[in-house]
């Protein structure tokens, strides 16, 4: 097996880990200190690199584990969500500036939409259509069967999509 | 054109029944500008704009962490063999060898110098006498040599 640089390896997934830590605790500060933390549990675990499959596997399950640890921890201490800020979405294949604010006011309410989703199906859709992964890959993360994480997914999209018609249709 | 292929897949991919090939297809479709799109499918653009990776975390979390993982963050430790450990001592043997050969020819150029320059002078001699050393000492004549042969004031032999 290839041997693991925590530099090469396990360093660069600290953006996926992010938006996965994101997508969970909706607050950047809270993700940035989730993804800190993960980095260091792999670092501290490095005796065990050599006997992971999937070292990106294995990183975003401790992600995800202590973001949903510190969600609890931050529900049980009853403080409001912040609203997640989310850097600017490219527009710039529209012309008109005033188009492009409507744009981004859309796709800033599908995020909205998207965080809205109950935990699990939050996840399933984040390393799905987000990040890309294979059935395979979100059911080892999550510790799920690939036809619960399918299940998941299907649910996530349909209530983005008709909760995102619906405004569109009826205006907000 | 023909927008069936897309419907296609819109319907499949909200039954989650794509492949991730087919959900690249269907971003890459949906990168396109409202005025291209027909109204129909306007409205999901703005669903797969917002997926896509946005968020990020800058280098000073690299630091951080590399600071609290690996220790140094600049120094990057490597194993090395005895051979590369020693590299530096051969090295500076080589360098001095090099110096022991140059300093030996150039000190037996400088001999060889000098014999060839007695060598010419020899010669420079030679070519005064017209002869051969060795025969010039044999035109002398011979009285003379008789006396200078004796060591003695020719006064005394007589």
């Amino acid at each position: 097996m290839k041997k693991i640089s925590f530099r090469t390896d396990v360093l660069p997934l600290k953006n996926e880990l992010f938006r996965l830590a994101l997508r969970i605790t909706l607050n950047k500060a809270d993700a940035e200190d989730v993804v800190q933390e993960t980095m260091i549990k792999v670092w501290n675990r490095r005796e065990q690199w050599e006997q992971i499959e999937s070292i990106e596997a294995f990183c975003l399950t401790i992600c995800k584990n202590l973001a949903l640890d510190r969600q609890k921890r931050m529900e049980s201490q009853n403080s409001s969500l912040e609203e997640v800020g989310h850097d600017a979405p490219d527009n710039s294949y529209s012309a008109n500036p005033e188009e492009q604010a409507v744009q981004r006011d859309k796709v800033e309410r599908v995020r909205k939409l998207m965080n809205q989703l109950p935990e699990k199906q939050r996840i399933c859709i984040q390393l799905r259509d987000v990040e890309g992964k294979s059935y395979k890959e979100i059911a080892a993360v999550m510790d799920i069967t690939e036809q619960q994480v399918k299940v998941n997914i299907f649910r996530a999209r349909q209530s983005v999509k008709q909760a995102f018609l619906k405004e569109e249709q009826y205006g907000l | 054109m023909d927008y069936k292929y897309i419907e296609q897949l819109l319907d499949r991919y909200f039954e989650a029944d794509t492949t991730l090939k087919e959900e690249q297809i269907l971003k890459a479709f949906f990168e396109q500008s409202d005025e291209e799109l027909p109204e129909s499918l306007r409205p999901y653009r703005e669903i797969f704009a917002a997926m896509e990776p946005e968020a990020t975390l800058g280098d000073d979390f690299d630091e951080r962490i590399l600071q609290m993982t690996e220790g140094t963050p600049q120094v990057k430790a490597r194993t090395i063999s005895l051979g590369e450990r020693l590299r530096p001592l051969f090295r500076a043997a080589a360098v001095v060898a090099i110096l022991l050969t140059l300093s030996t020819a150039l000190n037996q150029s400088f001999k060889d110098d000098t014999t060839w320059a007695d060598q010419s002078d020899y010669a420079l001699k030679f070519e005064a006498t017209g002869d051969e050393p060795a025969m010039a000492v044999y035109d002398i004549p011979e009285d003379s040599l008789m006396k200078d042969s004796l060591f003695m004031p020719t006064g005394y032999l007589e």
